[in-house]
Order: C-alpha cells, then structure tokens, then sequence
C-alpha cells in the first residue's frame, strides 16, 4: 500500500476513512432501498490504513477542502426561492448515493439526503427537487453552464475543479478501493498487475480513472459511461475488477453477491456539493445547512440509512473555512 | 462473263488461270446467280425471319415472367424484412416504455414484447430460409438478437430486485439492437429495394425485346417485294400469311407484355410505394416511442433522445405525405406526436412524476392508446397494400409466359407457311 502519500492530516477525514474502511467486505446482499441492511460489523482490517490526507494544497494558495464562510443567502438563493424549484444534477444509478428505486421510481440515497436538506432550507418545507440526471463526466459541465444550481453525485473536491466551480465544505470522505470477484485473491490493484492481464473499470470523467491511467499501467483502464455500466461490464466478464469509492463500490456489492471489496482505501475522496463558480452566496447557503445537518444529528441519520453497511456513522468531515479567491 | 488472261501478262509466280470460263458455276456464288438458287436463299431468310419472331417473342415472355416473379419475392422478402424490424423496434419501445413502470411491469405490456420479439425471430429464420443472399446478414441479426434479449432479460431481474444496474443493462440491450441488428436488417431493406427496382426495370424493358421483331417482318417485306419483281406476280400467299401472323403475333405480344409492364408499373408506383413507406414510417414512429422514453429514463438528459425523436418522427411523417399512401395515417400520427409534446411539456415543467405517469397511461386519449391507433392503421394499411402488390405481380406472370409460347407457335407456323410459298416458286424452274 501506498504511504508515501501522507501530506496532512485532517481529523475528521482520518475518521470517516477508518469508519468507511471496515465495512468493505459486508455490504448488504440486497435492498432496494437498502432498507432490510444486514448487520454488517466487520471487524477493522489488521492493517489500518495510511492515514491518508483530504485535502491538497493548490496552486492559488487554498487547500482543496477549503470553502466559503457560511452565510444567509443572497442573489442566488433568492433566485431559486422565486422560482420554486431547487435545480439539481445527481446520479440515478449509483445505489446508495442516489439511485432510482424501480420500487417507488424515486431518486434517493445519501447525495439526495443532502440536497433535499438544502431545499428544505432554502424554502422552508420541503420541496420536491428538480431533478436531472447526469453522468459523471457531464458534472463540470452543467455548474459550468447554469444549467442546475447543485451537483451532488460523489463529487471529489479537487484544485482542477475549483479552477471551473466551486464546492461547498467536505459532507463526506470516501476513500477508492477496488471491487473483485469473490474467488479472487488480488487484496488491490498492484496484485492485479502482477497478475497481468487484468482489466480495470472506471468511469469516464472521474479522478478515479486518471489515477487508475497514471498510476497503474500494469492494468489496462477500461472506461464505462457511468459507474453502474463498470458493474454491467464486471458481470459479463469483460473486466476483472472495479475501482472506485467505496461508496460507490458498497451499492455494487449490494447488487451483485459475487462482488467484493478489497484491501485498504489508496485515496481520500471529500466530496463536496459542485456549484457554478459565480454564485459564491449559494455556496454559503449551502455551507450552513451541511453545518447545521452535521450538527443536528441528520447527517448521522442519513449516513446509517444510506451508508450504515460501511460501519457505524463517523463524525462528520470537519468543514474548513476561509476560502479566499485566488490571484 | 469471259475473260482470257495472257500467261505473259502475269508475274512469274503466279498462278496461270484456267482459260476456260465455266458455264455453270458451282457453289453458293453459283447457285445465287440462277434463279431457282436465289429463291432458295429467299426461303431461308424468310425462314429464318419468321421463326426469329416466334424465339423472340418466347424469350421476351419467360423473362418478364421471371422479372415479375424476382419482383414479386424480393417485394416479399423486403416487406418480410421490414416486418422483423418492426418487430423489433416495437419490442424495444415495449420495454422501455415498461421500464418507467418499475419493477412491477404490467402483463400486458409484457405479452406485447413476448409477442413482438418471438414474431422477429420467427420472421428472421423464414427470410434467412427464403433467399440466400441475405441469408448471412440475416444470420448476424439473429446473433444480434439473441445478445438483445438476453440483455433485457437481465435488466428485468436486476430491476425486479429493485437493482439501479437494471437501467445499465437496458440501456446496454437498446444499443445492441441499434448497433447489432437493425443495422444489418437496414442493409437487407437497401439490398432488396435495389433488386426489386432492377426487376421493376427489366419487367418494363422487355417489351422492347419484340421491337426486334420489327427486323424479321422488315426481311418477310424484303423478300416479298424482291419476289413481286421476279416472278411478276403480286403476292405470294404463303409469305403473304406468314407476314400477317408474324405481324400479328408481334402486335399481340408487345399487348400483352406491354400491359403486364404497365400493370407492374402502375404497382410500382402505387401500392409498392405505399407498403415500403408505410413501413419505414412505421418503423421511425417506433424507434421513436423508444427514445420518448429514454428522454423520461434519463430524466434531464435525454435531450439527445428528444433531437432524435423529432428527427424520426419528422421523416416518418414526410414518408406518411406520400401520395400513394392512406391519407388516413398522417393525422394518427400528428395526434400522437401531439401527445408526446404534453409529456415533454411536463417534463420540461419539473413535473416528470406526471410526465411518467402520462407516458405509461393506457387510458383512451393517452400517448400509449393514440400510437396504438396509429400503429393499427399502420400494420392494415402495410397489409393491405402488400396484398395489392403481390397479386399485380403473380398475376401477369403467367400470361406472358403463355403469350411467349403462343409466339413461339405462331412464328413456327409462319415459317412453315413462307417456306411453302417460296417452294411453289422453286417447283416451277423444275
């Protein structure tokens, strides 16, 4: 495992990577809204994790985690609440984080809690989302060009995307890992290059599939539209393994008993709510209410409803304030 | 003629002449310099003239019958073509459009699929059977197919179980059908469409075939008038009636070949035009059903989905304004399209719970009942012009098969007549 990674430290991100680390091998088997949850208290792997770091330093002098003061609102947010409906891009198949569930035909999971937080402050009851659906590669793009307000699908808070957006603070720390089948005894993906011949899934877009290109070229990256079509991909045997966070990586071992997460976490993901660059006030609004969540024990809720196969809910990622604009 | 040639005159080499001149001269040069000898070459040639008229008209019968009979079963096999696509097209909206339900997919709607999928690959074994030219293609839609229900089959498990890699693998299935199948069947419509437009041009050729038939009566006239001359009589009856008949059988084929290419024509432009439209436009109208639900299953964006519903509903309809077609179906058609713009208008309004709701309906009125109506239409429509098309073609087939061989006969007949009105000339320099 990689340790030469260690740059700092957060606290709380070193937490929640722990607490989504020991649940790896016991996702539920099924659940369509991941109701029926089998108690899954693995025991902590024997080899604790690196402690691996959140956030980076970037270019123009901010940390990566780093956001905006939280505050009230302004232009944007009164702009949404004239309109009536909070615009959102989100996942519709990533089970856990946000998924349609064939049963109901809603979108839920954990990035759908937060989002439904916000517009519950933003109007003041709760409000239906609007909704859009988006694959991860079409995320810069939609903040980029005001077509949603929000984006949340397990968006990765990095220096290259604040460069085009903004993030709120970090609301959760994900961690990639890689999903083999059962029988395999590959523990990561160096065991998978000594085994040469291997092919990696990825989705198009994403951090994961550049650090699986950069970092790994004794597998071969394949990428996949989203990271459901990697599953489809697994199960026809067209790749041997996943990578990806381990939320994600926990709603594909939800769907597919032969699945299984594997060894320790080789990155820290925050991920963060995306908002277009020019609505810095939103951001703040965001802020308070993903503050306020963490604070009044809904986050809490929400992770044990969502994510509760990974362990027990960690405490919150600690929000970093401070941001200032760059030269 | 005589001429003497004085030994001296020649070169050395060369060979003396006898001096002699030959009275009777043997040999063809010989006997067409006797009158008798000429006659004879004039029997022959009249001969010759008269039964050409009898080949011609034959050949010209069996090929416009086996251009119509080509005709006829590549129009089949094309129609039998589109019939599979549209079958398959018809169980990918069925499908999708049964995906929005969830996971609970009504019966109805699963029979539908059952029913279409089973028809495509009962379809696609009887054309694979029918003509071996499409046979591999054929055999590579069959692949494709089996790989599409397979796919959708897992989608549905996946979705029973409430699993979201259910979405993945229908959109997966639905891009095999359009990168698998229907391109393949789409080759087959182009390559039979290009033969049953070469059959329609070699049934409205043939005709031509007996013009032909004008150089062999020109030769019965040739000999006729050089024989008036000779013999100083007006008309030999023999050549006489071999004309006539050989004149009459040629009028009387170029009728008869003339009416089937007319008919076939006519056929061409009508009804045959008619069925491959109404199928194409069938087809689009389902291929498009299939994306209007892509645009709900993606939910916000399925804008690529909507620019290629309004691309294929607008060809369809353009294929609908033809002349030949049942004015009928453009109207059913625009009603439905005029749904689907109540499901966009919701969706684009947020309102995509009701927008679904709209898309899935089976009550009358509602998107799913109007294209229903319209493919109805359709498919009596596509029948019955079908039906119209094969009988103008089976049809003529037989009466000029039978018109060839009465040519044939009557050039015999002729010949035999010119032959015995030339040899009653013979007898009398006997």
């Amino acid at each position: 495992m990689t340790t030469t990674r260690i740059t700092r430290l957060g606290l709380g991100a070193a937490v929640a990577s722990l607490a989504l680390l020991a649940g790896c091998a016991g996702a539920p088997a099924a659940a369509p809204a991941a109701q029926e949850r089998a108690a899954a208290s693995v025991d902590l792997p024997a080899t604790v994790p690196a402690n691996l770091a959140t956030a980076t330093a970037c270019d123009d002098g901010n940390e990566s985690t780093m956001s905006y003061e939280p505050a009230a609102g302004g232009p944007t947010v009164d702009a949404i609440r004239a309109r009536g409906a909070l615009h959102v891009g989100v996942s519709a198949d990533t089970l856990l984080m946000g998924s349609r569930n064939p049963l109901s035909g809603q979108i839920e999971g954990f990035d759908i809690d937060m989002l439904n937080a916000v517009s519950t402050a933003i109007f003041g009851r709760p409000t239906p989302l609007q909704i859009r659906v988006i694959t991860s590669a079409q995320r810069l793009e939609v903040l980029e060009k005001h077509e949603v307000d929000l984006v949340a699908r397990t968006f990765t808070v990095n220096c290259e995307r604040w460069e085009t957006i903004a993030f709120s603070a970090e609301y959760l720390t994900a961690g990639q890992k890689v999903l083999v089948t059962r029988d395999s005894d590959a523990q990561s993906i160096e065991d998978l290059e000594g085994l040469g011949d291997q092919r990696v899934c990825a989705p198009e877009g994403t951090t994961t599939l550049e650090r699986l290109q950069e970092t790994y070229p004794g597998v071969e990256a394949v990428a996949a539209p989203t990271h459901t079509g990697c599953l489809v991909l697994f199960q026809q045997g067209k790749v041997e393994a996943i990578t990806g966070d381990d939320t994600i990586l926990a709603g594909f071992v939800a769907q597919d008993p032969y699945a299984k997460v594997v060894g320790d976490a080789f990155s820290a993901e925050p991920y963060g709510i995306g908002v277009a660059a020019d609505q810095v006030d939103l951001v703040q609004f965001v802020n308070g209410v993903l503050d306020q969540a963490k604070a009044d024990g809904s986050w809490a809720a929400s992770y044990e409803r969502w994510l509760g196969a990974l362990g027990p809910a960690p405490v919150p990622p600690v929000s970093v304030y401070g941001r200032v604009d760059g030269p | 003629m005589t001429q003497t040639i004085a030994p001296h005159a020649a070169p050395l080499t060369a060979v003396p002449t006898p001096a002699s001149a030959p009275v009777h001269r043997t040999g063809l040069r010989g006997a067409l310099s006797r009158t008798p000898g000429r006659l004879r070459v004039a029997g022959v040639v009249s001969v010759l003239a008269a039964a050409a008229v009898g080949v011609i008209g034959l050949n010209a019968g069996l090929a416009q019958s086996e251009a119509l009979s080509d005709a006829d079963a590549d129009t089949t096999q094309l129609v039998g073509i589109q019939d599979v696509r549209n079958d398959l097209v018809v169980a990918d909206a069925t499908a999708t459009n049964a995906f929005l339900v969830g996971g609970l997919e009504p019966p109805e709607q699963r029979a539908r699929y059952d029913e279409a999928v089973a028809s495509a690959a009962n379809g696609l074994a009887q054309l694979a059977g029918s003509n071996a030219a499409d046979a591999e293609l054929l055999g590579q839609a069959t692949a494709g197919l089996t790989t599409y229900t397979g796919l959708v089959e897992q989608a549905r498990a996946n979705n029973r179980q409430g699993f979201p890699v259910g979405a993945a693998y229908l959109d997966q299935a639905s891009s095999v059908l359009r990168s698998d199948v229907l391109p393949q069947l789409d080759e087959l419509v182009q390559a039979n469409s290009d033969r049953v437009d070469a059959s329609f041009d070699s049934v409205a050729s043939v005709p031509w075939l007996l013009a032909l038939g004008i150089l062999a009566l020109a030769a019965l006239v040739v000999v006729q008038v050089w024989l008036a001359r000779q013999t100083h009589r007006r008309l030999n009856v023999g050549l006489f009636w071999a004309t006539v008949l050989a004149l009459a059988a040629s009028i009387g084929g170029a009728v008869v070949l003339g009416s089937a290419a007319a008919k076939a024509g006519d056929a061409r432009n009508g009804p045959y035009d008619a069925t491959v439209s109404v199928s194409e436009a069938y087809s689009l109208a389902n291929d498009a059903k299939s994306q209007e639900s892509f645009t709900l299953i993606k939910r916000g964006s399925g804008a690529a989905y909507e620019e290629q519903f309004v691309l294929k509903t607008d060809e369809a309809r353009e294929l609908l304004a033809r002349p030949t077609v049942d004015p009928a179906l453009a109207p059913l058609l625009d009603d439905w399209v005029a749904s689907h713009q109540e499901i966009r208008a919701l969706d684009d309004a947020g309102r995509w719970d009701e927008a679904v709701a709209l898309a899935i309906s089976e009550e009358p009125g509602a998107p799913n009942d109007l294209f229903e109506a319209f493919s109805t239409a359709a498919s009596t429509s596509l029948e019955a012009s079908a039906e119209v098309t094969h009988d103008a073609l089976s049809g003529s087939g037989g009466s000029s098969v039978l018109v060839g061989w009465l040519m044939l006969v009557v050039g015999v007949l002729a010949a035999v007549l010119s032959w015995r009105g030339i040899s009653k000339r013979v007898e009398e320099y006997r």
